[in-house]
């Protein structure tokens, strides 16, 4: 008799409970955000973790009426760890929408789970055209982040306003994904932007020594040095050229130059390093959106907010997961149900200004239906400060010699 | 330009990298037989103990050097007794289980602690160089050579003419004779992992500020480190010297002269280690493997 009435009790508590859950499901919009919290991404993933809690704060909380579920789920920087979450994320938790993974190695690996469920994606890292190839074209696909090619396009485009075209370009790239994935780019567009390309060394991933390709380089008599490289790499180079007193008169990578550890790393050789950005901090002042300016505040006002929240200044990927976040929970709000097919109808339709820039999704020539925050910064290290030198409707100075 | 006399330079002060990296290893296994795969990540602490003594204390790293070497000798002593020498006649299989943990342990408590965000250190030094004409000589590397060379030379001197030392030589030429001689050899395996530790510490604090620190740094070299000193002889302190030089002087070699050279670096090395044993087993300068 004891155990009949244990088990029934067990029995009612379960039901009670799965009652519970289900009815606690019903109240909330699920966002699944499977990021970088840990391993070697994790400077990443910590950043865009912050975006998207402000972003949720700064809605309230609530979405259509419901509380927003942000499931955080660490992918450890591996590919292995992404599938499994973004699995469970889409077969356990049923998710309607999907937040990064960012690395892109990292997201490309979230792609074949993803195909099985086919949440809402909103894709806020992950710069290789492997994702235009694979999921560019799906109508659930929406990418919040430049493509490679975004990179090459604006740099060889502000490189040629003001230092003209045929000049000589020596370029080094890493042995890795990164490097690999970049070089046709960059010949594509500097070929077509009609400078030189006279030189182009591999170097080591990590590499121990940058002198060896530097000397050879410089053989080259290079007018511009095109570093290919990511930010491990972008501090050796950029001390390695410093000491040995190159005469090249302008240098440029891609995004390291904009990082604080990079520009901390190397001390006084940052001077004069040509960088690209999406965001500089405090250089580019973009207006609080007329219609939602509480949401989507002016960038001085979002960047005051977010340090009085934390403390410090925001990284690089805060502003991204910021504006990508608050756009989706706009389109649910716009929509008004819970529906990915309906939120992507409504995520079409935005066209907001956002901390970050103009928030409107757009098809790209190369084959992603729905792309946003493809515009670019060039910048230049002048005096330890970023300064703007393209485009020319953002710029706040101009590319200066060495 | 003098390309042959810039690539000597700088496969010269690469080797002389190579062998700060590669000889605290060195002087562990050949007298405790442990094959200490944390060996890397004693390097990536070292190279933030000197960062944060920068940082915070406005010490430079080749003053805060010998403190940090000290401290690990002690550190790396008690680490020994606590833990390592638990698994000295265990199977290899769990020595390298071991130290592997702990090299994940010290990797992940640095990503936490600091986040993976890339550092480096810069003392005035870090950004001088010495100029012959088209020659340059880095003089941050050219001051990591320096210091190689004069921890190489005191512990030289240390095994050959110190007490301790010449204890430490006996034990790792024959354990059975050395407890006959009455060596307290438990002391004196730990007193060989302290200063192994110390050295990799010494190593940490002079990639510093010629190279980036990151959590990551310490596997991402340990490769080539087992590389140099199985290439030296197992437990030859001679052989790693050698085994760094020739390595770095190939690599630079195969960076300057063949196409795409750079890119081929940890290639070389492996070939480099193959070549060498295909003709001599037991490394450049290892005992004669007998039958």
């Amino acid at each position: 008799m004891q155990k009949v009435i244990s088990a029934l009790t067990f029995a009612v508590t379960g039901l009670l409970a799965s009652a519970g859950t289900q009815a606690f499901a019903a109240d909330t919009v699920k966002i699944g955000v499977p990021i970088e919290l840990s391993g070697r991404f994790v400077a990443f993933g910590g950043h865009c973790k912050q975006g998207v809690e402000m972003a949720s704060a700064a809605f309230g909380g609530k979405v259509i009426g419901k509380k927003i579920e942000l499931l955080f789920r660490d992918v450890q920087s591996d590919t292995q760890s992404t599938v499994s979450a973004v699995t469970q994320l889409i077969n356990s938790e049923n998710v309607n929408y999907l937040i990064g993974p960012l690395a892109s190695p990292i997201a490309a690996a979230a792609i074949p789970p993803w195909r099985q469920g086919r949440p809402l994606w909103m894709m806020a890292g992950a710069s290789i055209d492997l994702f235009e190839k694979q999921v560019g074209d799906d109508p659930l696909y929406f990418h919040t982040f430049p493509y490679a090619y975004h990179y090459y396009e604006t740099l060889s485009a502000g490189l040629k306003h003001y230092l003209g075209a045929e000049k000589r370009v020596a370029v080094i790239y890493t042995d890795d994904e990164y490097g690999r994935t970049h070089l046709p780019l960059v010949e594509k567009f500097f070929e077509a932007a009609g400078f030189n390309i006279v030189a182009e060394e591999i170097v080591r991933a990590n590499t121990p020594d940058m002198n060896p390709v530097l000397t050879k380089i410089n053989l080259s008599k290079p007018d511009i040095l095109l570093g290919v490289v990511q930010t491990t790499d972008a501090i050796k180079l950029a001390k390695s050229v410093y000491i040995r007193h190159l005469n090249i008169p302008y240098l440029v990578s891609t995004f390291a130059i904009q990082l604080k550890e990079w520009q901390d790393a190397v001390a006084e050789a940052q001077d004069g390093w040509i960088g690209l950005s999406a965001y500089l901090q405090g250089e580019v002042k973009w207006p609080a959106d007329p219609n939602y300016p509480k949401l989507f505040p002016s960038s001085e006002e979002w960047e005051k907010i977010f340090r009085e929240k934390y403390g410090h200044e925001p990284g690089y990927y805060v502003p991204i997961c910021y504006a990508t976040t608050a756009m989706l929970l706009l389109a649910i709000e716009k929509a008004g149900v819970d529906d990915k097919e309906k939120v992507a109808e409504a995520l079409r339709k935005l066209d907001v200004r956002t901390p970050y820039g103009h928030g409107k999704f757009i098809a790209t020539p190369s084959g992603t239906k729905q792309q946003a925050f493809a515009d670019l910064l060039v910048f230049q290290r002048q005096n330890g400060k970023s300064v703007v030198v393209w485009p020319l409707e953002t710029a706040t100075g101009a590319i200066k010699l060495r | 330009m003098a390309y042959l006399e810039q690539c000597l330079i700088d496969g010269v002060l690469l080797g002389g990298i190579y062998v700060l990296l590669a000889f605290g290893l060195t002087l562990s296994f050949g007298v405790t037989r442990v094959v200490n795969f944390a060996h890397g990540e004693f390097i990536m602490v070292g190279a933030y103990a000197a960062f944060w003594a920068l940082a915070l204390l406005k010490l430079d790293p080749l003053v805060s050097l010998p403190l940090a070497m000290l401290a690990a000798t002690v550190v790396g002593m008690l680490l020994f007794r606590l833990v390592e020498s638990r698994i000295l006649n265990a199977p290899d299989e769990n020595q390298i289980l071991l130290t592997f943990g702990l090299a994940l342990i010290l990797q992940n408590v640095a990503l936490i602690l600091w986040s993976g965000d890339e550092r480096s250190t810069n003392p005035p030094y870090a950004f001088s160089s010495l100029m012959y004409g088209e020659l340059v000589v880095p003089g941050a590397r050219l001051i990591g050579c320096l210091v190689a060379l004069i921890l190489v030379g005191l512990v030289f001197l240390w095994l050959r003419y110190a007490e301790l030392g010449r204890a430490t030589r006996a034990l790792a030429e024959n354990r059975e004779a050395a407890v006959l001689m009455g060596i307290n050899v438990p002391q004196m395996y730990a007193l060989a992992f302290g200063l192994s530790v110390a050295l990799a510490m010494a190593a940490g604090a002079i990639l510093s500020f010629v190279s980036a620190v990151t959590p990551f740094m310490g596997f991402e070299i340990l490769g080539k480190i087992f590389a140099i000193v199985i290439l030296g002889g197992l437990g030859s302190v001679l052989g790693s010297v050698i085994g760094a030089l020739l390595l770095g002087l190939t690599e630079t070699f195969v960076a300057y002269y063949i196409p795409e050279g750079n890119g081929w670096t940890e290639a070389v090395a492996f070939a480099v280690l193959f070549l060498v044993l295909i003709v001599r087993p037991s490394g450049i300068a290892g005992r004669e493997i007998t039958t």
